[in-house]
């Protein structure tokens, strides 16, 4: 299917989505319109002319968290996009996401306020995740294990471990709650919108794509990658190392998950909680499903997702429709967009309708 | 049917039926041929001449985009192959769909069971309707038996008998001769003739000549989606047919080899051996040389040993016994990367499970066993321009049917595919070629480009295993032919000093054994 048909079809699923949401809300609620517009506009900033006659610019707080939500997203999306181009399911984003802030936090903290903490917490992020992501991938390939099952595991491994460190070793007692330290202020991003947690992380989210798609398209490894996932009978039977690829791209997934973790402690916590919520891992598949699989399409898929999740929050915290609302209208979007054949039995059916009524017309 | 209305003479009709895929693809266009009752008629044509397409849209699994499908004179208009099993039309897929585990009977009533009370199968109804069925049809197949432990030629019986019992009167046969050996095939014809004669109409699909000559009574010829001939076989000589066919007439065959004088052999093989993982012998002491610029045919019915021999010497499985050598190099054993490596190349016998990935575009297809190496990359990055323009070289060069190189493999029809997968295995100028089933489902002409191109690759001096369940062809082309029976080589030949009938008892294991040890008795 071209670029642009499927755009439509994107388009006419989530259109149909927030419809039936629609439909929903006005069971729910008493003033659907208002919280439909809070869930559609929450996220954007409002201009308006103060008193003495300047432009001020309010909420900028919840589009910043639309942004770094999104970057968020984009890193684990590739988490999980990468090794379906090999044919894995792979659900680790999670646990590689949480080893890389650990990593990230504890680099960090080792080195205190030097101008190399900062890109060494990056690569260590990088480097833990990639570690924790070729676990699996040599589970899968040494041993035949599935790699549904292994990488869950793994998440339940990792976060344990990671409350383990944040509690017992790089714990603050002057905190008043279990956490680490503060990071030391070299290791941490500045933001680049006042009052916001948006950093240069959200330009490192799409070059981090741009160098997934480099990677996948012109590089020998990405070649493997993909004839692994296309025919593995056939890749090995050519000569192509197709279990060494094929556990090279969890670890690949889980550098960029690793990253993702390096975003959430030193661009938007600056500190690492014992109690820091798992989850957002697995919105990645949800973020690599809306893209299908296609890496270039996941920030458009980030954003959209992003835009929605915070959306929600303003209409919750708004109106009185409860957010659980919005989690079906999430789930509907994504049944809309995986239905293959539902958008293009829908535009065919449009077609028929019009052709008749031009035959009867004419 | 009232009996006021006298039946009508035409079982199959199409009238300027078109087909155009959703992608833009036009497969048939003003495709309009009859197919009288009773009739049993060939359609033959290039692959990707839209011949599957048209069985596609009789079986409900495609519908035209344009024009009238009729059978039995009435206009239909089938939505999925339920629609024509209702309307009395059956399908016999190339690629038989068995459960190899149950019985004949079990396979033949499988969706259309007669039930027990409870919704259970009626085992002892089954058989009967069955044995009622293989009666009355003359197909000599025993209802008990479990069908794995059948030959393919009778599993294709099996086939044809879940066609009638589901009642068809009209059967569409894609290429039902690929996989048979000659003795199947000329049973398969008396079977199918009977079936004519009881009154049932035949639409089959066919590449070979002889075949329609010695089964149809008219010919449909497509080519590009059209129609380009229609003809009775009684209004046709040979050549007629045979320049309808090929649309003008074929090159000669590919000469032999000409040097008389046999040079020392290249590939060695010695007491090969295998056993599968059920504990089965797949293969046992299998030993032969292969001189360079020599072509080695191995015949034998599918499933004894030939499919092991080949994995064996690309690297796809270890042997459990011996070993072969390239210019005294042991090559078995190893990774399939390291066997390439040594200058063996491969033609796998089934071009869609490994031999290509249908879903990617034609260029990454040939680079899969070249991608590693200057010039198509350099220090892990691939050229993307080098690849490309290699790639539309070789699309020209073998004279392939495609948009260019990124068009998906699994577009293309069968015999560019195989065009394609030579063109890639040949492409780094092998030492050794083991080519399986290198011509299977290929139509005619393109079967002649790919036997000049492996003659042209033993003429460079390269040693060619040619496995094939084909006789012409390994006839046409081995110097010497073995025989594989049941994992044993039972027979060696000079090509010039057997003919297919003799082959084909050896292939059964009629044949007195020629063989007595490990080496080649006749030279």
């Amino acid at each position: 299917m071209t670029p642009s048909r499927e755009g439509a079809r994107i388009a006419l699923a989530v259109g149909a989505a927030l419809a039936l949401g629609f439909a929903v809300m006005a069971c729910v609620s008493d003033h659907p319109w208002a919280a439909f517009r809070a869930l559609l506009t929450g996220p954007l900033p409002s201009i308006e002319r103060a008193a003495d006659g300047r432009m001020v610019v309010h909420r900028l707080v919840r589009f910043g968290a639309w942004l770094q939500d999104a970057t968020t997203l984009t890193l684990v999306g590739l988490a999980i996009a990468i090794p379906f181009r090999a044919r894995q399911f792979s659900l680790g984003a999670d646990g590689q996401l949480f080893m890389g802030a650990l990593a990230a936090a504890a680099v960090s903290l080792g080195l205190g306020d030097t101008p190399t903490a900062l890109p060494l917490a990056f690569l260590a992020a990088a480097a833990a995740g990639a570690g924790w992501g070729l676990v699996a991938g040599l589970l899968k390939t040494r041993f035949e294990a599935n790699e549904i099952v292994t990488t869950l595991m793994l998440n339940v491994v990792a976060v344990q471990v990671y409350r383990l460190v944040v509690g017992r070793v790089l714990n603050d007692p002057t905190a008043g709650f279990i956490t680490t330290p503060p990071l030391p202020e070299a290791a941490t991003l500045a933001p680049l919108i006042a009052r916001t947690t948006v950093t240069a992380m959200v330009l490192v989210a799409p070059a981090a794509v741009a160098a997934a798609l480099f990677l996948l398209r012109r590089t020998t490894l990405g070649y493997e990658i993909d004839l692994a996932g296309a025919n593995p009978w056939f890749a090995v039977r050519a000569g192509v190392p197709v279990a060494r690829a094929t556990a090279l791209a969890f670890a690949l997934s889980g550098a960029f998950a690793g990253l993702a973790g390096f975003h959430v402690s030193n661009a938007l916590l600056k500190r690492l909680p014992v109690d820091l919520t798992p989850g957002i891992g697995l919105e990645g598949i949800v973020v690599a499903l809306l893209a299908r699989g296609r890496v270039g399409a996941l920030p458009l898929a980030a954003l959209g997702y992003a835009y929605l999740r915070v959306g929600a929050q303003a209409m919750e915290r708004a109106t009185d429709v409860p957010r659980e609302v919005v989690l079906v209208i999430q789930a509907l979007i994504i049944l809309f967009v995986v239905s293959d054949r539902l958008a293009p039995l829908a535009l065919g059916l449009m077609r028929r309708v019009r052709t008749n009524l031009g035959g009867r017309a004419a | 049917m009232t009996p006021a209305i006298a039946p009508p003479l035409l079982a199959i009709a199409l009238e300027d039926v078109e087909k155009r895929y959703p992608n833009g693809t036009l497969a048939n266009s003003g495709v309009s041929f009859t197919v009288a009752a009773g009739e049993i008629h060939a359609l033959v044509g290039e692959n990707g001449a839209g011949k599957s397409t048209v069985m596609k849209m009789l079986y409900g699994l495609e519908r035209p985009t344009a024009g009238i499908l009729r059978i039995h004179g009435r206009p239909v208009d089938f939505r999925h192959p339920g629609d024509a099993i209702a309307a009395g039309v059956g399908l016999v897929a190339q690629h038989l769909n068995l459960v190899p585990s149950l019985t004949v009977a079990e396979n033949v009533v499988l969706g259309h069971e007669p039930r027990r009370a409870g919704g259970r199968l009626d085992r002892a109804a089954a058989a009967a309707r069955v044995r009622a069925l293989v009666e009355q049809s003359g197909l000599a197949v025993d209802p008990a038996a479990t069908v794995a432990s059948l030959p393919v030629g009778v599993r294709q019986r099996v086939e044809i008998l879940k066609v009638l019992h589901r009642g068809a009167r009209t059967l569409l046969l894609d290429e039902p001769t690929a996989v048979l050996t000659p003795p199947e095939t000329a049973t398969l014809f008396a079977t199918l003739r009977q079936l004519a004669a009881a009154g049932r109409t035949i639409l089959v699909i066919t590449h070979k000549l002889d075949e329609v000559k010695a089964l149809a009574g008219g010919v449909t010829v497509l080519c590009q989606g059209r129609v380009t001939g229609s003809a009775r076989m009684a209004e046709l000589d040979e050549g007629a047919l045979s320049h309808l066919m090929v649309g003008g007439d074929l090159p000669p065959p590919p000469p032999r080899r000409t040097a008389r004088t046999r040079p020392a052999p290249r590939v060695v093989a010695r007491g090969l051996g295998y056993v599968d993982d059920d504990g089965a012998i797949r293969l046992r002491d299998v030993g032969f040389d292969v001189a360079p610029g020599e072509i080695l045919g191995i015949a034998g019915v599918e499933g004894n040993g030939q499919d092991v021999l080949a994995r064996l010497l690309s690297g796809a499985a270890i042997p459990g016994a011996g070993d072969a050598r390239l210019d005294g190099r042991v090559f078995t054993g190893l990774s399939p990367r390291a066997v390439r490596a040594q200058g063996v190349a491969v033609v796998t016998e089934d071009r869609l499970h490994d031999g290509a990935a249908p879903t990617l575009s034609i260029l990454d297809n040939l680079l899969a066993t070249r991608y590693a190496h200057p010039p198509l990359s350099q220090r892990g990055l691939i050229d993307r321009g080098t690849a490309r323009r290699w790639a539309q070289a070789v699309i020209d060069g073998f004279g392939v049917r495609a948009a260019g190189p990124h068009q998906p493999m699994g577009a293309l029809s069968g015999g560019n595919m195989q065009k394609l997968i030579l063109a890639r295995e040949i492409a780094d100028a092998p030492a050794f070629l083991v080519a399986s089933q290198p011509t299977r489902g290929v139509d005619i002409a393109a079967a002649s480009a790919l036997h000049s191109r492996l003659a042209a690759l033993r003429d460079q001096g390269a040693a060619i295993l040619l496995i094939s369940a084909d006789l012409d062809e390994l006839l046409a082309l081995s110097d010497r032919i073995a025989v594989l029976y049941r994992g044993r080589i039972v027979a060696r030949f000079a090509a010039g000093a057997v003919d297919a009938q003799t082959l084909g008892l050896h292939m059964t294991g009629l044949g007195p054994s020629v063989d007595g040890g490990d080496h080649d008795a006749v030279a």
